[in-house]
């Protein structure tokens, strides 16, 4: 592995005497070991307690049958089942009869964006009101797991954490991309003449208002009522927890609560898996565009494997070493990222352009929330919103394990204001980056795009290499593909562990690491029977489900916030910062300038 | 509310809350004098990797936003990231011993090679940047810990300076007498004459033309060589004599931790030699002392650690706690009590047993804990006296005299 590693630091080094040298394949593989050796050595150091033994034993286990028996009896059978039968068929049908498949799914899934994408809006603004009404109103002032529960990760953790599992490799494909597709094909509430001056600003707009807080709140409306259940009402942590006024605490192994976990769980492997299918064709599309490197089939499946090794190893390792090590360098990798972006890119003109942006956002969010354009909105606003609320089973999830001793208030800030700052940040800075590129002239991304048949991918490539330092920024881009896509895949492997197996019983590591093995087994057949397009469609219809879930979940906690928490003394914000005006009043008042 | 805070999913409990406090960075772990240490060292290998990346590329641009200001900057671009990368691997060296010295250098290099990346502005330099930025208030942040001067004996100090001295008068009377040189026409011309006179090259471009400059060159030639192989010597000299030194201790750290119920002897003596003869087949032993040259005569057969015998540390190494017996037996009794009171305070059980070269300092050995305590020249006279009697030589419990 030593020899590996300084072999890939020679080649980004010193590319003029290894360049030739080695072919483009070799060249890839060393990357990616570079890449999977350094983070999964990261994910198994030892932390400060010394666990790794019990992690040894708890794989040393004789007999296979001995080893299924106690692995299914862990499990709940129904949650382990229906996904894997599921995706078992659908590749099976895949691999038989792919274009009546593919045919079925596309036309279930573009009636479903078309007819209920007034519903898909509706529900999203629904979500940003209730988390603003959380945020400044009383209930906000909860604290999750009793007066008295200290939070057990720090905030930096909390963020970190919360912000790295909720997003993927979308956000580094599209943060360049995006605006730039929709400044050459403009979005009709903007109505602008394409690739205009004017088409600029409704660009970037429509880039930050997917990317927001919009978004992110779909991520809330399902983590902060799980939270309170499992916290203040000792329901078990699954995302049927949101069902507990309906069902009381105890009433969730019924049926209706299994349906929903099962769904969750289908949600949450077909979303990553599809991701990491997707992500991984991207990442070497977008290398073979750049240096001429052509894999064929083994390349991807190769990087699912080292992926899948790398997100099995940090979710073994827990929230606390593998998980939390991997945000922390992704957090990093991406503050670097932005850092290096902005010193060598175009501030000015992109601070400009933002800051134009960020009010036009401000000033037409509720009716871009509502603005119902036909085709376009469909294919792009609905299509995104539904494919949120597909992670938000596991995202929401995640977001309401760490929440123990956070005031709600907090939880709700952090989930959506705060992620939402990283992201609306990110793609002002590169969306303006890339804009900047394509409008100077300084290299034609779009032409680019066109010769490649309209794939994302290669925006970044193309707009780094316009800059100072490109070869840089392409590594670190490269480098944080591979991270964000590790980090939300890690923590969703954790989460459906937690989700499959049965009430009151923590995962086995044998449970993480079949978990872990399936998405990557997923991902590795859709890539092998193509139709990764097809399996994200049917994995984003599930976010339709998790949507009307949502509005439930929303009715359930307001009625129990209004049965259990009124009269409780819970402040909101808007008093707090009230109660605070008189007091330096009476401060001046105390202190009298001398007379 | 008793009812709801209760019996919370153990799941959870196991999954995600397996400790009280879980912190982003453990910065009690990275914001140490050791972490710097190797930051410090890994910025060296990035300047060296980023040096040798520039002096390849042919066509080197410099695109940093400091190229303009850098006095020669292309000169800088092409050879500061190796010439620091060599000075930083020094500078690791001290730094790991602690020196104050290698701090000072460090605080003073550490922005020069910050300077490299703003001048460059190559991909491959920033991480130089990064690693310089991050290393500096690593290490201002453990200043304190860096606090040992650095020892220079006598002779290597009088070397330095005279090297010094003999480069300065060469540089300056070649630079005065630069009419009488051929091809010696200013200041760098005069280093560059002197450096190559002294390290003995002579290339012979340029040349004393008159006999003044001969005898110049000639005073250059006998001072410098001499104080350049002298410099050389007294300070590369020690550093092998005690590599030489630790080569005769013959054990290897893993050797010493396979050591168990051996007997350990602190300090080389006259005794030491019969000792060896009695105890050699009866069990392990390990001699522990300071004197290079008596371990190497005691040859491969006996297992030698070299280090001070009344040294903690060195008797740990030498795994005293598991050790069946423990021999003092110097030719030196003030140092033998030192070796005594370390041994027992590293082994608080073992069984030590000393030899007095002097029989006034029998109860002093005693008392500070050696188990039993033999008066060699008491025992000597004893069997001198039974000897002329005519007597058997008494049993050794006879002999001794108890403490």
């Amino acid at each position: 592995m030593c020899r590996l590693w300084r072999g890939g630091l020679c080649g980004i080094f010193l590319p003029t005497f290894v360049g030739d040298a080695v072919s483009g394949a070799t060249w890839l593989a060393v990357s990616l070991v570079f890449f999977v050796s350094g983070l999964a050595y990261l994910a198994v150091l030892p932390g400060d307690e010394t666990s790794s033994e019990s992690v040894l034993l708890g794989l040393r286990r004789t007999g296979l049958a001995g080893t299924v028996r106690e692995f299914v009896g862990r499990h709940d059978p129904m949650v382990l089942g229906v996904p894997a039968v599921v995706f078992a068929l659908f590749v099976a049908a895949r691999a038989a009869f792919p274009a009546a498949t593919t045919g079925a799914v596309d036309a279930v899934s573009g009636a479903v964006l078309r007819q209920f994408g007034v519903f898909f809006l509706g529900t999203v603004l629904v979500a940003v009101a209730y988390c603003v009404f959380l945020l400044l109103g009383p209930w906000g002032d909860v604290r999750l797991g009793g007066p008295d529960a200290e939070p057990t990760y720090t905030y930096p953790t909390y963020f970190t954490l919360i912000f790295t599992a909720g997003i993927a490799a979308g956000i580094v494909f599209w943060g360049p991309a995006e605006s730039l597709f929709h400044y050459q094909t403009p979005p009709p509430y903007f109505d602008a003449a394409p690739r205009s001056d004017a088409a600029v600003g409704g660009a970037l707009t429509y880039a930050l208002f997917h990317w927001g807080l919009s978004a992110w709140s779909a991520y809330a409306v399902v983590g902060v009522p799980v939270a309170y259940y499992v916290f203040e009402r000792g329901a078990p942590l699954r995302v049927s927890a949101i069902l507990t006024p309906f069902l009381g605490p105890d009433g969730l192994d019924t049926l209706p609560a299994r349906v929903v976990d099962t769904l969750a769980v289908f949600a949450t492997v077909g979303g990553i898996a599809t991701s990491v299918a997707l992500v991984s064709e991207q990442f070497l599309a977008g290398i073979g565009f750049q240096w001429g490197v052509t894999t064929g089939q083994t390349g991807p499946v190769l990087f699912v494997g080292g992926l899948t090794l790398v997100v099995v190893l940090s979710a073994v390792t827990g929230v606390h070493r593998g998980i939390r090590r991997l945000a922390g360098v992704n957090v990093a990798l991406f503050v670097l990222f932005a850092v290096v972006v902005a010193a060598v890119g175009p501030l000015g003109v992109v601070s400009d352009r933002g800051a134009a942006a960020l009010g036009s956002y401000a000033v037409n969010f509720v009716p871009l929330s509502l603005h119902v354009g036909g085709a376009w909105v469909a294919e792009w606003t609905v299509w995104n919103w539904s494919w949120w609320f597909s992670w938000a089973p596991f995202a929401g999830l995640f977001v309401a394990a760490l929440s123990r001793g956070r005031r709600v208030r907090t939880v709700v800030f952090t989930g959506v204001v705060a992620t939402s700052l990283a992201t609306i940040a990110w793609f002002v800075l590169l969306g303006g980056t890339s804009l900047w590129v394509q409008r100077t002239g300084v290299a034609d991304v779009l032409g680019a795009v066109a010769a490649r048949g309209g794939a994302e991918t290669v925006v970044g490539f193309q707009v780094f290499a316009a800059l100072p330092l490109g070869q840089l920024l392409t590594f670190l881009f490269l480098a944080l593909i591979v991270v964000f896509m590790a980090t939300s895949a890690d923590t969703s492997t954790l989460v459906v562990s937690v989700l499959a197996a049965r009430e009151g019983v923590a995962p086995s590591t044998g449970s993480v690491v079949f978990w872990g093995v399936f998405q990557g087994a997923v991902a590795v057949s859709l890539l092998l029977v193509g139709g990764g397009q097809t399996l994200q469609a049917l994995a984003v219809l599930t976010g339709g489900p998790f949507a009307v879930l949502s509005l439930v979940a929303l009715a359930g906690l307001t009625l129990s916030f209004y049965r259990r928490e009124r009269g409780r003394g819970h402040e909101s914000l808007v008093t707090r910062l009230g109660s605070r005006l008189p007091t330096v009043q009476t401060h001046h008042d105390v202190e009298p300038p001398e007379e | 509310m008793a009812d709801t805070t209760e019996g919370p999913d153990s799941a959870v409990e196991e999954v995600f809350y397996p400790t009280d406090r879980v912190t982003l960075v453990d910065w009690r772990r990275v914001s140490g004098a050791k972490p710097a240490v190797a930051l410090v060292g890994v910025v060296a290998l990035l300047a060296f990797v980023a040096g040798l990346s520039n002096l390849s590329d042919e066509a080197l641009a410099l695109e940093g936003p400091l190229a303009a200001v850098v006095p020669g900057a292309t000169g800088f671009a092409r050879f500061g990231g190796v010439v620091a990368a060599f000075t930083l691997a020094l500078v690791t060296v001290g730094l790991r011993r602690r020196k104050r010295l290698a701090l000072r250098a460090a605080l003073v290099v550490l922005p020069v090679v910050a300077l490299l990346p703003l001048t460059t502005l190559q991909p491959t330099d920033v991480p130089l940047l990064l690693a310089a930025l991050a290393a500096y208030p690593l290490l201002v942040r453990n200043r304190g810990s860096f606090d040992r001067a650095l020892h220079l004996e006598p002779l290597q100090v009088a070397s330095l300076s005279s090297f010094l001295a003999v480069g300065v008068y060469g540089t300056v009377g070649s630079y005065s007498l630069r009419s009488q040189f051929a091809e010696l026409d200013g200041w760098a011309d005069a280093v560059y004459y002197v450096i190559v006179t002294i390290a003995t090259v002579g290339y012979g471009d340029v040349t004393p033309t008159t006999p003044v400059a001969q005898w110049f060159s000639l005073s250059v030639i006998m001072l410098g060589t001499g104080a350049f192989t002298i410099a050389v010597g007294a300070l590369v000299g020690p550093a092998i004599e005690s590599r030489m030194a630790a080569a005769f201790g013959n054990m290897t750290a893993s050797e010493l931790t396979l050591l168990e119920d051996h007997v350990v002897i602190l300090g080389h003596g006259d005794v030491t030699a019969p000792l060896l003869e009695t105890l050699e087949t009866e069990t392990n032993l390990v001699v522990v002392t300071r004197d290079s040259d008596a371990a190497a005569a005691l040859g491969d057969d006996v297992n030698v650690l070299t280090g001070d015998p009344t040294d903690e540390t060195v008797l740990e190494d030498a795994r005293l706690d598991v050790a069946r017996g423990v021999v003092v037996g110097s030719d030196d009794d003030a140092r033998d009590v030192l070796a005594v009171i370390a041994a027992t305070n590293v082994a608080p059980d073992v069984r030590v047993v000393a030899a007095a070269n002097e029989g006034k300092h029998v109860d002093k050995l005693g008392s500070v804990g050696a188990d039993r305590v033999v008066d060699l020249r008491s025992i000597g006279g004893r069997l001198l006296g039974q000897s002329v009697l005519g007597r058997e030589p008494a049993s050794g419990e006879d002999l001794f005299e108890e403490p």
